[in-house]
């Protein structure tokens, strides 16, 4: 039966009231989970691989199975051969220039309206209101003004990126603790010093949880952007092979993009948590 | 939070904001039709309020719009209730059965940190244009939600409750009806939020690719045809539904769990 209690295993959501019957945790039990986890994804690989030896499939729909490692070898051949670097080069220009940006942008603004409530409520229906849109929807628009290359895929990915950074950064704000601000002015701090001092520094890791959402968009903008009006990068090499069947990129060019996308968030988490550790959990809002 | 520090805002604040925000979004179309009497007017590459509200009207007594948003809420309903079904189940499992969730943990946060839309492609070539592809589409990318937040709804279970339940003789079914499902409703709700906006997405980019109906195929369409003003219509009215959606939910959330108001 304890192996369902909820309490022990879970630090952090769980409750402490459980805390003081937790035994000693063995050397397996702290490992345990990364263990179990590894397992999992072996095992649906190793799965996934012995499908063509148990099911024996139709021509048709061999063309779109590819096993693992299949895909390890497309993958490796296309680093060796450096196939990959130019457009890869490509949808990380794309990538970084609309980030930067957004940053740019969401940064002043969410100050800004964080600041003035008379902004915040002047802007807030449009943020509102682009922020619950698909930034999808636009792109037809986007290519008809910028064309196919690098700035309509800048402006998608930008214009992702941009709201959850906004909308973080103008939360962070205005949560500074007034108290604070009011020491800050008792001792003639003006408006510039007050965001300087005090906003600024307290905002920083809702920041961060912004920067970490907006890095998922900004990637999910590469892609689509790419897919469906560009003339290079991964997104675009994706889309070709996929209209040649061959699925082995597709998969390589996916597994790329997962592993960037887990690699700058997961930096982020790290500064994020280095940063905001006095800072009791929030949830971050999508 | 900060409760203590933000004070409530009253009702003449509220409405004082509501009327600010209907002024920005009146101001904002008064000044796009306004450019106009400025700088030439090119109805290749932009439109005015006036024509796309036209537009709208036209399309919506001709009953295209219907038409589209029939084919377009077929897949995104389909999609999301496949998500729930699946994703719900399979997020209680890994929050109950511990070493479940040990184990799919890693393999579901990769799965949903990766770019999911690149699948749509294969997706689009495999099961073809129809319902069944754009709603597999928007089924990859809200499964994930559903898991996750069921997952973390019940790992907030509270222990105390399932012992409770224990102590008074209940079984195996009984925590589950009684304690598990219901604190793990507004977390598949919150996740339902955030999934409706993935949902759109993923007809978008199903309609997108290749379609002969639907939202997402008409704004390509008139976007081909330089027919901005009608392209415009169907980007309002996504924006108004998506707008809708999103906000429904939350308040829905908040009428029917007001302690959850912050989370």
């Amino acid at each position: 039966m304890t192996e369902r209690r909820l309490d022990i295993t879970f630090g952090g959501v769980a409750d402490t009231r459980g805390a003081e019957t937790v035994p000693v945790s063995s050397r397996w039990q702290r490992s345990e989970p990364a263990v179990l986890g590894v397992l999992g994804i072996l095992v649906i690989l190793l799965l996934w691989e012995a499908v063509p030896y148990v099911v024996t499939m139709k021509a048709g729909t061999k063309l779109f199975f590819t096993p693992p490692s299949q895909v390890a070898e497309t993958l490796w051949t296309l680093f060796a051969s450096g196939v990959i670097w130019a457009p890869l080069g490509v949808s990380a220009a794309g990538f970084a220039i609309g980030l930067g940006i957004a940053i740019v942008i969401a940064l002043p603004l969410g100050i800004l309206i964080g600041r003035s409530e008379t902004l915040n409520a002047l802007f807030d229906p449009f943020i509102t209101a682009f922020n619950a849109t698909p930034r999808l929807v636009f792109l037809p628009l986007v290519l008809l003004w910028f064309g196919l290359g690098l700035w309509s895929k800048v402006v998608i990915v930008a214009f992702g990126a941009i709201f959850p950074l906004l909308i973080n950064t103008h939360e962070g704000i205005r949560n500074a603790d007034r108290l604070l601000i009011n020491v800050v002015r008792s001792f003639g701090a003006r408006e510039w010093d007050v965001v300087r001092i005090v906003v600024v520094p307290n905002a920083l890791p809702y920041i961060l949880t912004g920067l970490r959402l907006a890095i998922g968009r900004a990637v999910l903008g590469v892609v689509v952007s790419e897919f469906f009006g560009s003339d290079q990068g991964l997104g675009v090499m994706m889309v070709q092979a996929a209209s040649q069947y061959k699925v082995n990129i597709v998969f390589a060019g996916m597994i790329v993009f997962m592993t960037l996308s887990l690699a700058m968030t997961s930096l982020v988490k790290l500064l994020e948590s280095r940063l905001g550790r006095w800072r009791p959990q929030r949830a971050a809002s999508e | 939070m900060t409760d203590a520090t933000v004070p409530r805002p009253g009702f003449a604040w509220l409405s004082r904001k509501m009327a600010f925000g209907c002024v920005a979004v009146a101001c904002f179309f008064i000044a796009w039709q306004a450019v106009f009497l400025f700088i030439p007017f090119n109805s290749l590459f932009i439109t005015k309020p006036s024509l796309m509200f036209a537009a709208l009207w036209r399309l919506t007594v001709s009953g295209q719009l219907f038409y589209d948003l029939g084919a377009s809420a077929l897949p995104f309903v389909c999609g999301l209730i496949a998500a729930v079904i699946i994703g719900v189940p399979l997020g209680i499992l890994m929050g109950w059965r511990v070493r479940v969730g040990m184990t799919l943990d890693p393999l579901m946060t990769a799965l949903y940190a990766s770019p999911l839309v690149a699948l749509a492609p294969l997706v689009v070539i495999f099961l073809g244009v129809g319902i069944a592809g754009k709603a597999f589409i928007v089924f990859l990318l809200t499964v994930f939600d559903f898991v996750f937040n069921a997952y973390a709804g019940v790992r907030s279970v509270d222990p105390l409750l399932l012992n409770v339940v224990r102590s008074f003789g209940g079984g195996e079914k009984d925590l589950y009806v009684k304690v598990i499902f219901p604190s793990v409703i507004p977390y598949i709700v919150a996740g339902a939020r955030i999934g409706v906006g993935r949902a759109l997405v993923g007809v978008l980019v199903g309609e997108f690719f290749a379609a002969s109906e639907g939202v997402g195929y008409g704004i390509v369409r008139f976007g081909n045809f330089f027919a901005l003003d009608s392209m415009f219509a169907y980007i309002l009215v996504v924006t108004v539904l998506a707008v809708l959606l999103t906000q429904g939910i939350r308040w829905a959330e908040r009428a029917a769990f007001p302690w959850r108001i912050g989370q």
